[in-house]
């Protein structure tokens, strides 16, 4: 079950956050925030031992049974990149993501 | 044991642990100094053997951790060092008394002793006792080092006879069952000769022995009984020694691999006796030692087998952690050994896994801790994630433990802690307190948990009883997070701050804390924004003026060149910087700053001045209000720079809830500003205007309101004057040294005949220098002169006589347009509104003046003064034509004069009696005029009229002739009931046929009967019967030379009915002929032909002077060929004789 969405630009900051039990969303800050420790190492590991070639999906962080979910949210965060109003680095504000974040919220939570 | 080693890493498997103590009274300062010197001795090369051994000082060791002893003998406390203070031989048995005592606490493992007795002298100290070492005072000990060394030593040899105790006694005799305190009671009632019991013994033993191994330095040995113990425990499923078992396994290949150890920092073991390649070669001498003690036969097994792998090492730690994890009192071992494999894993770089272990390590449950066990927990946790790298993991786990510091429950809370703790985790949130990280662009960072840390740290320095610190932090957490506040949490954050600020406000000074850690000040450049920063240009009638010809002075790089690319490219990069105007010395300048408030509620900014560089400048600090999202709003901050100089504008200060910012231009984003490096000239004087005439809000059309300091406004009719006098008031502080005045009509479509404005300048200039305070008058001449021609549609009104009106050409497009409106011609009173309309006219008084220490730099000011003239129409000359007089010297200049004011007007001219014109009254007025002779009007030399226009030229020339026609004309006109008067001008009335017959013929023609000139009215007497002379004169007053011409004279009479005869042979006869020739005349020369007449009967006879047809040459105007006629009139003699 999905509690909480996050995209985060290479930069380190959030382009888009969003959690499901709204009232304790700091909470979830905290938890995605810490959990780019992990995110850093497996990048930075990438970039050692395959040099050129590019995969762009990390693995899971924690085995999760959906595994469409990351399909079915990247191809979303395409759409925004490919918006050509969206300035990249800005905070994804789509209605068409929100809805599909929540979809995944609402199907899975 | 409860209590556990955070700091604990692998390799401390290989020390032993000493105890140092104080007994008794111990300065804490002294025993700490003594404690580091003893700690200093951390490893010992032990003689003959070659071997190290390492050793682990403790000043606090629990009991019940040295319980623990059989289970890791790291665990266990082998040595005592004793520190205490002795001042005289009476105390020293109560002190050996309690060095006893200390003993019995850790009696059970101890191995050797020491007591260092500080400040004892006499006979006591003098005895030689191995166990106690004497000395005078705490900085009087030099060998302490050496005692400690010897003291390893005897350790060593205790322990070495352990090790070999142990190692040798595997056959025959009972082994005894080594046990963790815990165990104890479980194995009461056990069947000890069982062979799984034996085996567990020995597999226990084998571990132990495997301990004393490495501890004393034989690292291969001790992998060799790890692996027999790892082999004889797993058989037995005995996990809590498996574990430790395979921990020491680890431990030892830890050693192996990594001679430099795993703890980092708090290690400092000496590299150069730990290289890899002794570390396999090291026991090997020691096998063979001379207390010829056989090493154990394992060793010859290759140790490349028995030591484990890097990968190895962690799958042991694995599988150790996880045997421990079965026993819940171990629960200190497991989180220890978790810690070491962390330590491991940070080295090998895999920090993935190391968090792993670390996560393991968080669910450890140890009991109920003490806070400040919590507080030491999560700070280990904290450091060991930034050992991995795991920063934001960090970050959580120390501000974890600093929220922990001042958790509700402590009856104490550590704020002073909380606040360290918190800063400490500021790198992990990627937020530095410096506000400047945050002007680059936009901020970006994970502004939710920053905020809520920023939170934290405002209220921990609150609590701490640090004001200053929660102003600088609330400070900075509405600076740089203020785009993520929400409304409500601006206000809110506001007003808390508005509460610290009452206590203490806030500066720009930077704030050290007690660790050295500096706060930046945070100036507030977001409350307001500031958009542009724009330096304003003095008022137009305060700017200074460079005196052109002074440029010279410093045009130094000037190049012979007048225009070169390269000098210019240059100066536009220099103008770039430099604002090209200059602000005075002691006159307020202003700079403007659009500004936007981006709170919701209203701002209010105190004291917001300017900080400028260069040159001493006095800031006038304003105080303003801006309205909630106010969008750009305009704030102009002034000053005064008391020197000349460059001036630069840094930036702004302001106070805005209690906190006072510099804000430096440069570090401003999306600032826009057009240079802030201006030129302050020295002082000039200043000049303030006034005049007797009214102000005026009318502003000549060209010139913008700031251009001009003022404008008076006046009301005229055509062709009055009007004197305006102006006082000069110098304000400045400086003497006025020059004084000069220009004016300039300001382009109108009206032509404007004479001089509009007149004045006498000297006057005024004799008073120079005016000193500050000092004023002066000047009178100037205001004459409106505007065309006095009627109007085109005011002539279609009054044209209904049906006389063609000379005054305009008739092909004028404006005529044709009007026509239909000949229709409605009654002179109504729309039309009557339509020709008395207004005119203006505009000018503008420039006055240049300097003075002072500008007037040597060369500058001066200039002060306008514009001058605006409502013309109401006076009199109109609606038609103008000539009918010729009786001479040929004269006309008759006839004027259609138009009233069209609404009172009565009366006209008077040169020699000619007043007219009288009642409003809307039109008549017609004939003057009497000499004609003109225009050529003797001053010409324009050549070389002028070459380089003007020709049509230029003409119409100059069209302009003297005016003007003298005027002049001689001197046409007034009065209003008696507004008692006003002025002059009328002809001057754009005239046209070119007019102007002909005003013009005196450049071919002059006198003729004289008998001898007297003959011209008009003038009736020339003869007798009958005598010859009359008849002379014609020709004076060629043309540029080129007239002739050939024939004259012929034909004697008429004028019945005055209309009639004339000219049969007139039988009266008149010519004595020669009736036909003149003359010559060609050369300009300026004349000629004379003479003839004779007589008149053989009485009468009026009349003498027409013809050319003939082919002798005129009809390239001249035809009125140069006029003659006069001459009227004779023949008498008879003895009439006339009797008359």
């Amino acid at each position: 079950m999905a509690v909480c969405i996050a995209v985060i630009a290479k930069e380190n900051y959030p382009l888009y956050i969003r959690s499901v039990p709204t009232q304790n969303e700091l909470k979830f800050h905290y938890t995605v925030h810490t959990s780019l420790d992990v995110v850093e190492e497996k990048i930075s590991a990438v970039g050692k031992s395959l040099g050129d070639q590019r995969e762009l999906y990390l693995g899971l962080l924690y085995p999760t049974e959906d595994y469409k979910m990351f399909r079915k949210l990247h191809n979303s965060f395409t759409d925004v990149m490919c918006n050509p109003f969206h300035n990249p680095g800005d905070p994804i504000q789509s209605k068409a993501f929100d809805g599909i974040v929540s979809g995944m919220m609402v199907q899975t939570g | 044991m409860s209590v556990p080693d955070y700091m604990q890493c692998a390799e401390d498997h290989q020390t032993v642990l000493v105890v140092v103590q104080p007994v008794g009274i111990v300065p804490e300062d002294q025993f700490f100094k003594i404690y580091k010197r003893i700690a200093g001795v951390s490893q010992v090369s032990i003689r003959d053997s070659q071997r190290l051994l390492y050793i682990r000082y403790r000043h606090h060791y629990l009991p019940e951790n040295n319980e623990w002893g059989d289970f890791q003998t790291h665990r266990k406390v082998v040595g005592l060092i004793a520190i205490t203070t002795c001042a005289s031989s009476k105390e020293w048995p109560q002190t050996a008394e309690r060095f006893h005592g200390q003993k019995e606490v850790y009696s059970s493992t101890l191995y050797d002793s020491r007591l260092l007795v500080f400040g004892l002298q006499g006979d006591i100290a003098e005895q030689q006792r191995t166990d106690v070492a004497f000395y005078p005072s705490y900085e009087d000990c030099s060998d302490v080092e050496k005692r400690v060394e010897d003291f390893v030593e005897s350790i060593f040899i205790v322990l070495e006879s352990k090790r070999l105790d142990r190692a040798t006694d595997k056959s025959g005799d009972k082994i005894p069952l080594l046990c963790v305190p815990f165990e104890k009671k479980d194995f009461v009632g056990l069947d000890t000769d069982s062979r799984h019991y034996k085996k567990r013994c020995q597999g226990r033993m084998r571990k132990h022995v495997g301990d004393l191994c490495l501890q004393a330095g034989m690292l291969q040995d001790a992998l060799v009984h790890y692996h027999m113990a790892v082999e004889l425990l797993r058989g037995v499923n005995d996990f809590l020694w498996l574990g430790a078992a395979l921990e020491g396994l680890c431990s030892a290949s830890v050693i192996f691999h990594y001679p430099g150890g795993t703890a980092g920092k708090t290690v400092g073991r000496k590299p150069s006796i730990s290289q890899p390649a002794d570390a396999g070669k090291r026991h090997r001498p020691g096998a063979l030692t001379a207390n010829g003690i056989s090493a154990d036969t394992s060793t010859e097994i290759g140790r490349a087998k028995n030591c484990l792998s890097p990968e190895d090492i962690i799958e042991k730690y694995k599988e150790a952690i996880s045997y421990y994890g079965k026993y819940k009192n171990a629960g200190v071992i497991e989180l220890e050994a978790c810690v070491k494999a962390v330590r491991v894993l940070a080295i090998q770089k895999r920090a993935r896994e190391a968090s792993e272990f670390l996560q393991n390590a968080v669910y450890i449950n140890l009991g109920q801790l003490s806070e400040e066990e919590k507080i030491q927990r999560y700070s280990i946790l904290s450091e060991l994630y930034e050992l991995i790298g795991f920063h934001r993991k960090s970050a959580f786990f120390k501000r974890v433990a600093a929220m922990q510091c001042v958790a509700p429950t402590i009856p104490e809370p550590g704020w002073r802690a909380c606040y360290k703790l918190l800063l400490e985790t500021l790198p992990g949130y990627s937020l530095s307190l410096d506000p400047k990280d945050f002007n680059k662009g936009t901020h970006r960072g994970w502004a939710a948990v920053q905020m809520r840390l920023l939170h934290e740290l405002v209220y921990a320095s609150r609590r701490m009883g640090n004001p200053g610190l929660s102003v600088r932090h609330l400070s900075f957490l509405l600076q740089t997070m203020l785009d993520f506040l929400s409304d409500q949490e601006k206000k809110e954050v506001t007003q808390s701050l508005e509460n610290y600020t009452s206590k203490c406000p806030g500066g720009m000074e930077v704030i050290t804390l007690p660790d050295g850690l500096k706060l930046p000040p945070v100036p507030f450049t977001k409350l307001p924004i500031v958009r542009s920063v724009k330096l304003l240009n003095l008022p137009v009638s305060l700017r200074p003026h460079k005196v052109k010809g002074l440029l010279g002075q410093n045009m130094s790089t000037a190049s012979p060149f007048i225009y070169s690319p390269i000098i210019m490219h240059n100066r536009g990069e220099e103008r770039c910087k430099k604002i090209d105007f200059q602000w005075v010395q002691g006159d307020v300048c202003e700079v403007q700053l659009m500004v936007y408030n981006p709170m919701p509620y209203e701002l209010r900014v105190e004291n917001m001045g300017l900080l400028t560089s260069g040159v001493e400048f006095e800031s006038l600090p304003a105080a303003l209000s801006l309205p909630a999202e106010s969008g750009l709003y305009p704030v102009t901050l002034v000053g005064v720079p008391r020197t000349a100089g460059n001036i630069t504008v840094n930036g702004y200060h302001t106070s805005v809830f209690g906190v006072t910012s510099d804000c430096l231009l440069e570090g401003l984003p999306g600032l826009k500003t057009s240079g802030c490096l201006v030129e302050v000239i020295p002082s000039l004087p200043r000049l303030q205007l006034s005049t007797s005439l009214p102000r005026s809000a009318h502003t000549p059309q060209p010139m913008t309101k700031e251009e001009l300091s003022s404008t008076v406004s006046v009301q005229l009719f055509n062709g009055e004057t009007q004197q305006l006098t102006i006082t000069l008031e110098n304000i400045g502080s400086e003497d006025i040294e020059t004084l000069e005045l220009t004016s300039k009509i300001v382009s109108t479509k009206e032509k404007v005949f004479g001089e509009f404005l007149s004045w006498e300048l000297e006057e005024a200039l004799s008073h120079l220098p005016l000193k500050p305070g000092q004023s002066v008058t000047l009178t100037v001449g205001i004459k409106v002169k505007l065309d006095f021609s009627g109007q085109e549609n005011l002539l279609q009104d009054l044209n209904d006589d049906g006389i063609s009106v000379t005054g305009l050409p008739i092909s004028s497009p404006l005529r044709q347009v009007l026509k239909p409106r000949a229709e409605t011609k009654t002179v109504s009173e729309s039309g009557k509104a339509e020709y008395s309309h207004v005119k203006t006219l505009e000018a503008v008084l420039n006055f240049k003046y300097s003075g002072g220490a500008g007037k040597v730099e060369g500058y001066y000011r200039d002060l306008s003064l514009g001058v605006h003239v409502d013309v109401e129409p006076s009199v109109f000359f609606t038609r103008v034509s000539t009918l010729p007089a009786t001479s040929t010297r004269q006309c008759h200049l006839l004027l259609d004069i138009f009233n069209p004011t609404e009172h009565e007007l009366t006209v008077s001219a040169k020699n000619n009696q007043d007219l009288v014109l009642h409003a809307s009254e039109c008549q017609r007025m004939a003057i009497q005029v000499d004609k003109f002779d225009f050529e003797s009007l001053p010409q324009p030399d050549q070389e002028t009229a070459r380089f003007t226009n020709p049509k230029q030229l003409e119409e100059e020339r069209q302009h003297a002739q005016g003007c003298q026609i005027n002049s001689k004309l001197g046409i007034c006109w009065t209003h008696p009931s507004l008692r006003r008067r002025g002059e009328a001008s002809v001057e754009g009335v005239l046209n070119q046929l007019v102007l002909e017959h005003l013009q005196l013929a450049p071919l002059q023609w006198d003729v004289l009967v008998n001898g007297k000139p003959c011209d008009c009215d003038v009736i020339a007497d003869c007798k009958v019967g005598d010859a009359v002379s008849l002379e014609v004169k020709l004076t060629n007053l043309s540029k080129n030379s007239v002739g050939p011409l024939a004259l012929t004279v034909v004697p008429y009479q004028d019945f005055q009915n209309g009639v004339q005869n000219y049969d007139l042979e039988d009266a008149v006869t010519f004595i020669g002929s009736n036909t003149f020739y003359i010559d060609t005349v050369k300009p300026k020369e004349s000629s004379v032909c003479v003839g004779a007449l007589l008149f053989l009967y009485t009468g009026d006879f009349y003498l027409n002077i013809k050319f003939q047809d082919d002798s005129a040459g009809r390239e001249l105007p035809l009125a140069w060929f006029t003659l006069p006629s001459v009227h004779i009139r023949a008498m008879d003699t003895p009439l006339q004789a009797g008359a």
